[in-house]
């Protein structure tokens, strides 16, 4: 699947800094033919966004555990590594070490395949996430598309992984994981599609040049308000992160769905939900708040400087610039997240549905006709 | 018509409503990252035990006369106090004396009532142990002395909130001489004496003016 999306995105004009076409020119200039070359890049890319996924949910724990601290007037971890940035790693090693326990009545195919199907589509995801013109995996076509369909695989996983543990509070928990991401994709899904209809297309990279004509001002948290809270609390819910965590509530759950596992499977389950939380808020950045472009649009910058675009210093700059952006942007929601989880109390099951179907989706499909009137009212500023 | 638009009226404003809370919670949050921890790094920080600490006995063999008051008034009658009578001199002689910490509830009843002063209740608090019959002590080990929190060189010791000086919460970075919030006992007494040497020859005023000077110093 993934070499076909990669295909697909060579036939696009390209603009800015393109790595894949210098690394197979360089190798073509060896006497390797384009195919080959081509065959060589795939793994680079997809190794990299793996690499930055993983480091990025290391550095995201270590930073759920500084800010919970210090919102508790706390220290946190501190012993391992300057200011505890190794605490994650240790997490990680500890339960790679742990046993790996699946209990005599689970299903034992089910009970392990469970979380493997909650982190492969989250991974997968990270396809379409753009740190620049040309810096993601595949330029899809339905971009955006594909990552709300790979998010709906997600409940299966949950709820395969409740019902095979043969226990009544993973049941719980599979089931209210189920019903939660399954009532939480429909407003998102609306929310997202106010925003394609404004950029006229499904790719995140047209998305994201589509908001960057007159930087912070065209981003599009400005024409999508409304849009971008609803992504927001859906994005919460679909993460399962606090006032939307009742799927996992220990206190009256035990941990949901995870309550059997332990070691390497529960591993899985708690790199997927840090996972999906960077994807999310990387999404929520790239929808509306311009993904890789800085407040002030960098070509103008360069303009200023008298410099040109495709000067190859210039464009490795610029590209440095737009993935500091895109993850600066990133963590500023991730810290937004954090500082939500210790600020609200978790909404109970019959709430969360209620707001959900009676409040989110009404104000979504609001949002979306009001989008589409004002695109054939103002084309200029809607993207007409 | 117009019930409906009340109806959505009043669902905005509450929605409104919900995310001014929202936000208003948050800034809450928000202002607790520039506070300092309040937590105390035990072990590199302990806290200095009030005066009153009721921490392990501690115990002097040569002073006890083993009248046993202590067996009495203990709740569980834990203290174990192993005498003879000398036939010839007619007196007790005590042979050994234990308490068992694991047993122990820190009431202090036999601190109160020991007619010689030989039990006395310490600050020492670190009684872990690898086996719980490590934790009933003998004469000599209840005669030892705790090591001090403010002598301790590897611990930084901290005030305790009512030992801070007034209006100040953090007990890091407060100099060891700045004195407390409220007057000591002996300042307290103090000041009435130096009451009743302004007004000689009335007696009766200066014990009108007796509760006034505690009630200040509380």
């Amino acid at each position: 699947m993934v070499i076909t999306f990669a295909t697909a995105a060579t036939g696009l004009v390209s603009s800015g800094l393109d790595l894949e076409l210098s690394f197979s020119q360089s190798l073509q200039g060896l006497g390797i033919s384009p195919q080959v070359a081509h065959l060589l890049w795939l793994p680079l890319p997809m190794l990299l966004v793996l690499v930055a996924a993983v480091v990025g949910v290391l550095v995201t724990v270590w930073l759920e555990r500084k800010i919970s601290a210090a919102a508790q007037q706390r220290i946190g971890p501190e012993y391992a590594g300057a200011l505890g940035v190794l605490q994650p790693m240790a997490d990680g090693l500890k339960l790679l070490m742990k046993e790996d326990v699946i209990p005599v009545r689970a299903d034992g195919l089910l009970f392990t395949l469970g979380p493997v199907l909650v982190l492969v589509p989250v991974i997968l995801s990270w396809l379409i996430v753009p740190f620049g013109q040309n810096l993601l995996i595949s330029n899809v076509g339905v971009g955006i598309f594909l990552w709300i369909s790979l998010s709906s695989i997600q409940p299966i996983g949950l709820l395969m992984s409740g019902y095979a543990s043969n226990n009544k509070y993973s049941l719980l928990g599979g089931l209210r994981a189920a019903a939660q991401s399954i009532s939480y994709e429909i407003p998102l899904a609306l929310a997202v599609l106010a925003v394609v209809m404004m950029s006229n297309s499904l790719s995140t990279v047209d998305i994201v040049d589509q908001q960057n004509g007159a930087g912070v001002l065209s981003w599009n948290v400005w024409r999508q308000p409304v849009g971008f809270v609803i992504f927001w609390i859906c994005a919460l819910a679909e993460c399962e992160r606090l006032p939307f965590d009742l799927p996992e509530a220990e206190e009256e759950l035990v941990a949901g769905y995870q309550t059997e596992y332990a070691g390497m499977k529960f591993a899985l389950f708690y790199l997927g939900s840090y996972i999906n939380l960077v994807l999310s808020s990387l999404l929520v950045s790239v929808l509306y708040l311009g993904g890789w472009g800085f407040p002030i649009p960098v070509e103008w910058l360069v303009g200023w400087l008298g410099q040109s675009v495709d000067a190859p210093l210039v464009q490795v700059i610029t590209g440095s610039v737009g993935i500091v952006m895109t993850v600066l942007k990133t963590y500023l929601l991730v810290f937004l997240a954090i500082l939500l989880r210790w600020t609200t109390p978790r909404v109970r099951i019959d709430q969360l549905l209620d707001l959900g179907w009676k409040f989110l989706l009404p104000i979504a499909l609001v949002n979306l006709l009001v989008t589409a009137a004002l695109k054939l009212v103002f084309p200029f500023a809607f993207g007409g | 018509m117009f019930g409906f638009l009340k109806k959505v009226a009043d669902y905005t404003r509450d929605a409104v409503d919900a995310a001014n809370y929202l936000a208003q919670g948050l800034a809450v949050t928000f202002d607790h990252l520039r506070r300092r921890p309040i937590t105390v790094q035990y072990p590199y920080e302990k806290l200095i035990p009030s005066e009153r600490y009721r921490g392990r006995i501690h115990y002097e063999f040569d002073k006890c006369i083993a009248c046993e008051v202590c067996v009495r008034v203990c709740p569980i009658n834990l203290p174990v106090v192993d005498w003879v009578m000398n036939k010839e001199t007619k007196k007790k002689e005590l042979r050994n004396y234990s308490i068992d910490f694991g047993v122990c509830i820190f009431c202090g009843n036999c601190v109160e009532y020991c007619p010689t002063n030989c039990l006395s209740m310490t600050e020492e608090y670190e009684l872990a142990a690898f086996d719980r019959h490590s934790l009933n002590y003998d004469n000599v080990a209840l005669g030892r002395l705790p090591t001090s929190v403010t002598s301790d060189p590897s611990v930084q010791p901290l005030r305790e909130l009512a030992y801070l000086p007034k209006g100040v919460m953090d007990p890091h970075d407060v100099p060891a001489n700045q004195p407390r919030a409220g007057q000591l006992p002996a300042e307290v007494l103090k000041g009435l004496s130096l009451q009743k040497d302004s007004s000689p020859g009335d007696g009766g005023e200066s014990l009108q003016d007796a509760p006034d000077g505690e009630q200040s110093a509380g």
